[in-house]
């Protein structure tokens, strides 16, 4: 049987205010198998981004629990959830999220930089040719196209062989053309990696090609569909 | 199910090891050292103005114990009011020792060429002094002439201004003296004690023949002594010591002239030490206001950052890095343009310096320099930076996320060492700690209540908000105090800096209002003195002759403390637990008393009153005394005194105390005795008048000098105009310092407004999508820095003439003086300043499409 590498246990999210107390987030739970792709769905304010957020470690739930890989997240500080985050996620943002004042190249670099590897620029650039962006290594992000730049993000995302991989809204910002061509290229370096795919989307059609639909409304868990069996 | 937990092993590498961080910080450095220019900016006029006061400083000192001796001429100096005293003069006398003596006075001399005469310091010399240094004369040969007999030299100033050539001849006193040559150089005086008194010297041989020596003459005659070693020094200081009290002289060897010129710049230094101080709290403010914006600026780099995978260390360590590399460049440069500064310095007002500055650097000044701004940009750049260590990853899917406050042991730590900061460093400046201490107290206070007013202002806006005023008016208004606003921290930074300005402005103006003479039309400006009772009448009937006013004669009285307060001055001196509270000075000094029985127009009783002596009636004398002098030898009214006049002690109380402003209407006393208790004793005159026509002046002045050559004339106009040129150099300087800090001031304002520009900037793209048109904006934007200018400049310029005013008081201790039209230019430049700089960061939302800023702003 599969590894499970997520598990989300009762997970609630409340933002407290002087007002009100807002709940986002109602007692949600589902684990994720290792290798399969999943996609979470919903109307604006339902709750997807900041579960998504929970998952990945980037948050802390209100009540309930994530395990990510066996490793509890709410036990955990916040500098060892990133230390978790650099070796086993990796994210793809609607806005791409490259750091302006670095090229392509040191871009997709950065996170194995961050492990303390060196010689990491063959790797880098290996990515970057997968992804087509073979002439763009010195290109800084101000000097690329909105497609070109999700690319990069992608590659910066699959270059530590991530166990998982968060995206959210990776077409959101795309055109047609472009969006095609990274979902593409997202759905195949998966594949080839093995990697574990997290999707949050509007997109129902970007949806349809993961293996399983979670779909949320007002904070809650209300489906799930199994569209493709591991 | 089984839970299980793995407890994660993670290698934190310290900042030197851990290359990313390095690696990072060039990689994103490289694009931002232009964000970071208000930093760099902030640190170079900061440390800029501490290094060239400092330097200016040690380099003055170096000079001092460099040419020590030549600042006397020789290894020590005796100095008396009268003829040195025949068996002092065998005993200090021994085979090895070399000696020379000098009379000086003040007189009158008389330039035959052009027949105008006017006041300098008449020096008599005979000796081979100096025995250390040179005295430069043009020709070579001219002292050694002017020992020969009659002959003059004159200070090289005064010659240029009277025309005085080699074949000219002056008048002093009765006596004719021909012109040896011109003096450039003499050791132990100041190109400073020239300009104010110039020098003619003569030989003292010839000195008796002038006649200028009479009854109530005051000369200084001073004997300069070449000793064998420093042992040899010390003996005959000590052979000295019996005869300060009992003759009243006094002796100062090389050591105690150092110390002596050390403490005549003291005042002067402090002042430049402030302006130091302020420059580098200016500095220190800019480099947080700097950094603050920058930790900003990076908030979204810093939150990816932190998603794949960086710690908060390690994101703060990238930043780190870059403020400490480019702290050391700032601090590095700013110390060079320091040390170009102090070599700019003596060129404006080096001869007025007791020493010549020779080219130099003082690489100690340059060393604190860069310590000090390493410091600084560290210290002052951990408060902002520590916010990056707390930036939540999930900033990058919701960009306004905001989370909670996190408790930092590094934002404390840096917040304890930010207070002390200021306090260390203002007594590392001035060289005291209570000074640096209160100096700190005062910032704290001036944050605190410009804090205060900040928080008046919200309430007040709040309260009376104007509901039926113009959309423009209201959301300007609005913006004030709605979410997120800037109008605290924006009115407390550039309130402070409006204070900071506007009080350094007010005591640079106390300052240099201290030597103006700001008399009615009526009052005197001419002071005739050393007239002879006999003389008094027909130097009253030249005055009038002259068609000029008499405004007083006065009756002047020379006279010692014998007692006071019942206790014998010998005593006073003897004991240490008094003389501690009285100078000796104060006790031992000639006085020069007057009587009258009612006040001077510059005189007003502010303590007890006038009494006059009732003749006959075994009445006891009352005196009145100036204030300040009171407080010196530490006598209040009732308390008695005993004068030595010339040999009769005289007993009197004090009646009253007197507010003296001297500058007003001189001559003015510090005793005044009433009638009819001194009018027998041996006395001399004062003369003083009011000389308006300048051609009137000269032929008076020559009149006066050929039929009473004993009459000495002080032309106040002169003195005026000197002291005027004097400070007008100096002013400079110091305006050139100050502008030092101004420049840091206004790098802190435009930090401040910037601050608030991320604030604005969205709102006004909003509002520029829905229809607002570029006017709307624009007036929105003025008049809402328009509002925080004119309530920073109100805060900051208040608080300055309190600040102002307590520092004239206690610190400079001179009378507080405000430039009203000054103050007025300050507040409007702040306000013009702070609009200007608010409109400019908003050009990018009017000019631009809001489209393109959103997509921007996304």
């Amino acid at each position: 049987m599969p590894e499970i590498v997520l598990q989300a246990n009762a997970l609630t999210k409340v933002y407290k205010s002087a007002e009100r107390n807002l709940v986002v987030l109602d007692n949600v739970s589902f684990d994720v198998q290792q290798g399969t792709s999943i996609a979470i769905i919903g109307p604006s304010g339902s709750g997807k981004t900041t579960l998504l957020g929970l998952c990945a470690g980037l948050d802390v739930a209100s009540s309930g629990h994530v395990s990510l890989m066996g490793f509890k997240l709410d036990k955990m500080n916040e500098d060892d959830r990133a230390y978790l985050r650099n070796q086993y996620i990796g994210f793809v943002f609607q806005n791409f999220q490259l750091l302006p004042t670095l090229t392509a190249l040191e871009n997709v670099m950065v996170p194995l930089e961050l492990r303390g590897e060196r010689n990491v620029a063959s790797k880098a650039k290996d990515l970057l040719v997968r992804v087509g962006l073979a002439e763009r290594f010195s290109h800084y992000p101000t000097q690329l196209s909105g497609g070109e730049q999700q690319r990069v993000a992608m590659a910066r995302a699959f270059i530590t062989s991530p166990r998982v991989l968060f995206a959210d809204e990776p077409t959101g910002n795309l055109d047609d053309e472009n969006a095609k061509q990274v979902t593409e290229l997202l759905f195949e370096m998966n594949r080839q990696e093995n990697t574990t795919l997290i999707l949050v989307t509007h997109n129902l059609e970007l949806a349809e090609k993961t293996q399983r639909i979670l779909q949320m409304k007002g904070g809650k868990l209300v489906n799930e569909r199994i569209l493709a069996v591991l | 199910m089984i839970e299980y937990f793995i407890r994660i092993k993670r290698n934190a590498k310290p900042i030197f090891r851990d290359r990313w961080v390095w690696q990072m910080a060039w990689r994103d450095g490289k694009h931002n050292f232009g964000r970071l220019f208000l930093f760099v900016a902030s640190l170079i006029t900061g440390i800029a103005g501490v290094v060239a006061i400092s330097s200016l400083n040690y380099s003055m000192q170096n000079e001092l114990d460099r040419n020590a001796k030549e600042l006397l001429g020789a290894d020590l100096v005796v100095n008396s009011g009268r003829p040195f005293d025949t068996a002092f003069l065998k005993k200090i006398d021994t085979a090895q020792r070399q000696f020379a003596q000098d009379a000086d006075m003040a007189s009158m001399v008389m330039f035959m060429n052009t027949r105008q005469s006017r006041l300098v310091k008449l020096t008599a010399l005979q000796g081979d002094f100096p025995f250390y240094g040179d005295v430069v004369t043009q020709p070579a040969n001219a002292y050694a002439l002017m020992k020969t007999g009659r002959y003059a030299m004159l200070d090289e100033a005064l010659a240029r201004q009277y025309n005085v050539s080699s074949e000219d001849s002056i008048k002093i006193g009765n006596i004719h003296f021909k012109m040896a040559g011109v003096v450039e150089k003499f050791p132990g005086g100041g190109a400073l004690t020239a300009t104010l008194a110039p020098a003619v010297y003569i030989s003292l041989d010839a000195l008796d023949s002038t006649g200028l020596v009479q009854f109530g003459s005051r000369v200084n005659y001073s004997l300069f002594v070449k000793t064998v070693s420093d042992e040899d020094t010390k003996v005959a200081m000590e052979t000295i010591k019996p005869y300060r009290d009992e003759l009243g002289y006094s002796a100062d060897d090389v050591d105690e002239r150092k110390e002596e010129l050390g403490e005549g710049f003291g005042s002067v230094y402090r002042f430049f030490s402030l302006l130091a101080f302020v420059a580098l709290i200016l500095g220190c403010i800019g480099v947080a206001s700097s950094v603050h914006i920058y930790a900003r600026e990076k908030r979204d780099e810093v939150a990816v950052l932190r998603c794949i995978g960086s710690s908060g260390w390690q994101a703060f360590n990238i930043y780190f890095i870059q403020i400490f590399v480019l702290g050391i460049i700032g601090s590095a440069l700013g110390a060079v343009l320091g040390i170009a500064i102090q070599q700019v310095v003596p060129i404006a007002f080096g001869k007025y310096l007791p020493v010549e500055l020779q080219f130099g650097i003082s690489w100690r000044a340059v060393a604190e320099g860069v310590l000090l701004g390493t410091i600084i940009s560290i210290l002052f750049s951990i408060l902002p930076l520590v916010a990056v260590r707390f930036v939540p990853p999930l900033s990058v899917l919701r960009a306004d996320f905001q989370p909670g406050r996190v408790f930092s042991k590094t934002r404390w730590a840096a917040v304890i060492l930010i207070f002390l900061f200021p306090v260390l460093a203002a007594a590392y400046q001035t060289e005291s700690f209570l000074t640096g201490g209160l100096f700190s107290i005062g910032l704290i206070l001036a944050l605190g209540g410009l804090a205060l007013v900040a928080m008046g202002l919200l309430y007040i806006v709040r309260k009376y908000f104007p509901q039926n005023s113009s959309f423009v008016f209201r959301h300007a208004l609005s913006n004030l105090f709605r979410p997120n606003n800037q109008t605290q921290i924006l009115l407390v930074t550039i309130g402070l800096g409006a204070f900071i300005i506007a009080t350094l402005n007010i005591i640079q103006s106390s300052l240099l209002n201290q030597v103006e003479f700001k008399g009615n039309a009526n009052q005197s400006n001419t002071i005739l003195f050393d007239i002879q009772s006999h003389q008094k009448d027909s130097v009253v009937k030249l005055i009038e002759k002259y068609d000029l006013p008499v405004n007083q004669v006065v009756p002047i009285i020379t006279c010692r403390l014998s007692e006071v307060k019942g206790k014998p001055v010998d005593q006073f001196k003897r004991t240490d637990a008094d003389s501690v509270r009285v100078p000796n000075w104060a006790l031992t000094r000639e006085y020069r008393v007057t009587y009258r029985d009612s006040l001077h127009l510059s005189e007003e009783i502010i303590k007890g009153e006038l009494h006059s002596f009732k003749k006959g009636k075994r009445d006891s004398v009352f005196v009145t005394i100036s204030e300040g002098m009171h407080e010196t030898l530490r006598v209040g009214v009732g308390d008695s005194l005993v004068f030595d006049i010339q040999g009769v002690p005289v007993k009197a109380f004090i009646s009253g105390i007197r507010k003296v402003e001297w500058p007003k209407d001189p001559p003015n006393f510090i005793f005044v005795f009433p009638k009819g208790v001194l009018d027998d004793a041996p006395q001399i005159w004062v003369a003083a008048t009011r000389v308006e026509n300048q051609q009137n002046a000269i032929l008076f002045q020559q009149e006066l000098v050929f039929n009473y050559a004993n009459v000495s004339l002080i032309d106040l106009r002169l003195i005026l105009s000197t002291v005027d040129e004097l400070f007008d150099k100096v002013g400079l300087v110091v305006r050139f310092l100050a502008l030092f800090s101004i420049i840091t001031g206004l790098v802190v304002l435009a930090g401040a407004v910037l601050n608030s520009k991320f604030a604005r900037m969205k709102e006004n793209v909003l509002l520029r999508t829905i229809g607002a048109r570029t006017g709307q904006i624009t007036r929105i934007t003025i008049i809402e820095y328009g509002y925080v200018g004119i309530f920073s400049a109100i805060t900051g310029l208040g608080l300055s003439v309190g600040a102002g005013w307590l520092l004239t008081k206690f610190f400079f201790e001179v009378q507080f003086s405000v430039d009203m039209l000054e103050l007025l230019i300050i507040s409007v430049s702040v306000i013009a300043l702070t609009v200007f700089i608010g409109w400019w960061n908003s050009r990018e939302v009017i000019s631009t499409p809001p489209l393109q800023v959103l997509r921007k702003e996304s």
